[in-house]
Parts: structure tokens; C-alpha cells; sequence
């Protein structure tokens, strides 16, 4: 496990059944219970995948929901990916090619500095007013 | 104030010559408006342009909209700066206010039909326009013309307002070569693939509202309950609601005063301005508009009558009163879901997950 400032990186075992889930949930339990806990699962190294996991990843995501945090998936091997695609839970997932792309969502500037209410262009070419008039 | 800009809205949305080409059968896929009215991200592809020309400094801006069954429900939203008519002949229309721009000593003007989304740099434009010494210069990028021209007021006067019909174009109007993004619209996909190009910042075009989260915008007076899951990139248009169980995903957009009912899944698609969408449906690659359903995979629409299904929104307000307040997070809250107070009161359990399979 790695820490990425605030958002925790855990790599995923390569065996991820109901024997290895439980291990695994031991582990990530306490920072599910953080408050916005914001979690990313590296999932390149599963080579197998079974509704176990699957299972682990949905109490997972619910968890937390709860706590209004976020649980991204990242860098998924050929093997999960199928399986999350045949049982439709793929789409409940934000899924990154790589770790640090989804650590860095995280820390994505989101644009609440910018009043909405006035105009969303900037004028980004100068205004053609000013052009006229200088010439 | 010597610049002015004329934006056309025809009721077929999109010029004579673009719709003579069009199939009976492609024109009746279309939406109930012309896709550039249509609301997407909070705004349609109209006020985005009118606000384009604002941000540029054009003062002078006239809407002229052709008479039809709807209207635009933005027709109010526009700045009292802007001069909103409806019209019943556009061509004549835009003639007699090209003719009252050259009355008041505004030289150059900028026609434009909004029919695509373009951020063409104005200002190269209006260089080049000036250069070339045409009456009337036309935009056009790799795919072919634009309906963005730039004129001389004056001149336009001696030609009439035909030249802007490309099939009664002058021989030799100059044409200023657009590099900048350019989303056409003529059929339900390419709103798709403008929500997906914002939404991936692709183009200059913002979803309205806040960024609650990355990827994840929220209109005011949305309200999301706090166990319905906003997969990233996802917007919520104004006053809608996404009940409990709900999952919207991959660059879907709720678009304004939506309902979008317990356990259903939006996944790629555009719920369109106050539509209604019921329980336990699962919306795939589709852009929803009342009881129609445009399926991007099929090239299919479908008009459904029950309206349990999908329907028009007309109740939003009543049906947000007989639900209580308490279930939802209020869109200030939304922001914070752990300050909100808002409490579970779900008696059964379901996860997302399991309402999505």
C-alpha cells in the first residue's frame, strides 16, 4: 500500500476470491471508515476474479458513498476487465489507465472559482471592438 | 458600436440547402426542436453562440427566430442587450436588419446559424474578412462550410439577404478557413459528441453550475439522493432530480427539470430538458426527450406512450412535494453530503450495483 497524499493507492491481490477478499478487506477496512475516504484499487495485477471480489468491490464503493468519498478502479488487467464488462459493473466505476492518472483526479482543480453567472467565454481573441476602433 | 451580429434560427434548424438534402425519414428522428435550441450542459448551442459574441465585444446582437409550433425556451433568457424576434420570414428578417445595422454606421456584421457549435477565432475573421475586401465572407473547416459569415452591412444591402443561401451564394465570396473545434448538428449523436467533448474539455464549451467533484457537475436546485452513485464525468441540469438507487455514468448529462426515477441506470446518454424517466429502466447510448427515445446504437427513435416509462416532466413541481425533503440532498448539501443532515431513511438495502444488473 502506498499513500498519494490523501488519497490511498492499494494494489489489489493477484488471487482476488473469497479466501483472499477477506484478507484484503482487513486491510482496507480502516480506511473505509475514514471520513471521505478516497481510494484507489490497482487492478493490474488480477488474474483471477470471481464474484467474490466483485462483491468486495461493490460493499466497497457503497461504503464510500456513505461517507461521501470516492473508490476509483485503475491500470485493469485484461482478465478483470472482462469480468467487470460481463457482469455490467464496469460502468459503476471510473476506471484509469494508470494509478497516478486516477490519483490525479482526484486533485483535478474543479472550476468553483469561476462565476457561472457571468459569461463562460473569456475573450480569448481580444474584442473586435477594439480592433476596429484601433485601426 | 461598429460591429453587429444577426444569429438566424430556422424552425427545421438548419439552412434550405441542408434540409433539401435531408430524407423525409431523417427529418422525422429529429427532436421536437432544432438541435441548436436544445439545452445541453445547461445551455443550447444558441446562447453559447450568442454569448461568443458577447465575450468578443460584438454589441450589437439580433436573434431572429422563424415562426414555429415551440419556441425556444430560451427566447427569455437572452440579455436585454439582445434583440430577440420572432419572425415568420427569416431571409426578409434578416435584410431589413442588416439594413437597419448600416442605418446606424455598423459596417461589418456577423450572420450566423447556429446549426453547429463553433469556436472560430472571431477576431481572425474579421481581419481576414477585412482584407480580402468581399461583401461577405464565409467560414468553413475540413468538412466544408459553416453558416457563419461575415458581411458588409452596406453592401449586403444591394444583394439582399440570398447571398446567405449557399445555393444563391455571390460566385466568388471569400472563405475564412476555420482551425478551432467545430460540432456540427444535425442529428441526435453529434449532441452526444458535444457533451462528450466538454465534458472531456475538449472545446471551450462549460457545463453551467458547479464542479462538485471532478468530472461531476451539478446545476442549482439539483437534488441527488444520496445513494444514487454520478460516475464521473456527469452533469445534473437545474432542478432535477435523480432518485434513490440511480446510476449515471459514462458522460451521460440530466438536463434540466428531469426526473429520473429509483434504480435506473443513464449510461452515454443526454436526458433532455423535463423528461421523465421511471424506476428500474436501464438507458443505453440514447438521447431521451419526453416519451422519445433516440437509441445512437439502433439509429432508432421511438415515440413510447406509456407513461410510466418515459414521459414529459409536466409535474415536476407536484411530484417534488409529495416526496419528502428529507430524502434528498439539496444541491447546496450535495456539495458536502456530511454537513447536509440528511439522513438514510431507505428501508431496504440495495446497493447500486445491484440496481444497475
Amino acid at each position: 500500500m502506498r499513500n498519494s497524499g490523501p488519497v490511498v493507492v492499494m494494489q489489489l491481490p493477484q488471487q482476488l476470491n473469497h479466501l483472499a477478499v477477506g484478507l484484503f478487506m482487513n486491510e482496507l477496512q480502516p480506511l473505509l471508515e475514514a471520513d471521505r475516504p478516497r481510494i484507489v484499487l490497482d487492478c493490474s495485477q488480477i488474474a483471477h476474479l470471481d464474484s467474490a471480489g466483485v462483491e468486495m468491490l461493490l460493499q466497497c464503493t457503497e461504503e464510500v458513498m456513505k461517507r461521501d468519498g470516492d473508490l476509483k478502479l485503475a491500470d485493469l488487467s485484461p482478465y478483470a476487465s472482462v469480468i467487470l464488462e460481463l457482469m455490467r459493473v464496469d460502468r459503476l466505476f471510473e476506471v484509469f489507465e494508470t494509478a497516478q492518472q486516477a490519483v490525479q483526479s482526484f486533485h483535478a482543480v474543479p472550476a468553483h472559482s469561476i462565476p457561472q453567472s457571468e459569461a463562460w467565454y473569456s475573450p480569448a481573441y481580444g474584442a473586435l471592438g477594439d480592433l476596429e476602433a484601433a485601426s | 458600436m461598429v460591429l453587429g451580429t444577426i444569429v438566424i434560427v430556422r424552425a427545421g434548424g438548419e439552412s434550405s440547402a441542408a434540409a433539401a438534402g435531408r430524407s423525409e425519414a431523417q427529418m422525422l428522428t429529429l427532436l421536437h426542436e432544432p438541435l441548436a435550441c436544445v439545452e445541453v450542459l445547461g445551455r443550447s448551442v444558441l446562447q453559447h453562440a450568442v454569448e461568443r459574441f458577447r465575450a468578443a465585444g460584438v454589441g450589437a446582437i439580433s436573434v431572429l427566430i422563424e415562426q414555429a409550433p415551440w419556441l425556444p425556451t430560451q427566447v427569455g433568457c437572452f440579455p436585454p442587450t439582445v434583440d430577440v424576434q420572432i419572425v415568420s420570414d427569416v431571409d426578409l428578417a434578416v435584410a431589413a436588419a442588416l439594413k437597419v445595422y448600416a442605418e446606424n454606421g455598423i459596417e461589418h456584421v456577423f450572420v450566423v446559424q447556429p446549426n453547429a457549435h463553433i469556436e472560430a477565432d472571431l477576431i481572425g475573421m474579421f481581419q481576414f474578412h477585412r482584407e480580402t475586401r468581399q461583401p461577405a465572407t464565409r467560414a468553413f473547416d475540413r468538412e466544408g462550410a459553416l453558416d457563419l459569415w461575415m458581411v458588409n452591412a452596406a453592401a449586403a444591402q444591394t444583394v439582399s439577404a440570398e447571398f446567405l443561401l449557399p445555393s444563391l451564394a455571390p460566385p466568388s465570396p471569400s472563405f475564412y478557413p476555420v482551425k478551432e473545434y467545430v460540432r456540427r448538428l444535425s442529428h441526435p449523436r453529434h449532441l452526444r459528441r458535444l457533451v462528450e467533448d466538454s465534458l472531456r474539455g475538449l472545446c471551450q464549451m462549460r457545463p453551467s453550475g458547479r464542479e462538485i467533484r471532478p468530472g461531476v457537475w451539478i446545476d442549482q436546485g439539483a437534488q441527488i439522493h444520496k445513494r444514487a452513485r454520478l460516475v464521473a464525468p456527469a452533469y445534473v441540469g437545474c432542478n432535477s432530480r435523480i432518485l434513490e438507487d440511480t446510476l449515471i455514468t459514462r458522460f451521460s448529462n440530466i438536463e434540466r427539470n428531469c426526473y429520473i426515477d429509483y434504480g435506473t441506470v443513464i449510461e452515454d446518454s443526454s436526458i433532455l430538458a423535463n423528461s421523465h424517466v421511471g424506476i428500474w429502466l436501464d438507458v443505453c447510448h440514447s438521447v431521451v426527450q419526453g416519451n422519445r427515445l433516440f437509441n445512437l446504437g439502433r439509429d432508432t427513435m421511438l415515440e413510447i406512450s406509456d407513461p410510466s416509462v418515459i414521459r414529459r416532466n409536466g409535474h415536476a413541481a407536484r411530484e417534488s412535494k409529495m416526496l419528502s425533503s428529507t430524502l434528498f440532498a439539496p444541491w447546496a448539501s450535495a456539495v458536502d453530503f456530511s454537513a447536509s443532515g440528511v439522513t438514510r431513511v431507505d428501508k431496504k438495502e440495495h446497493s447500486p450495483a445491484q440496481s444497475a444488473g
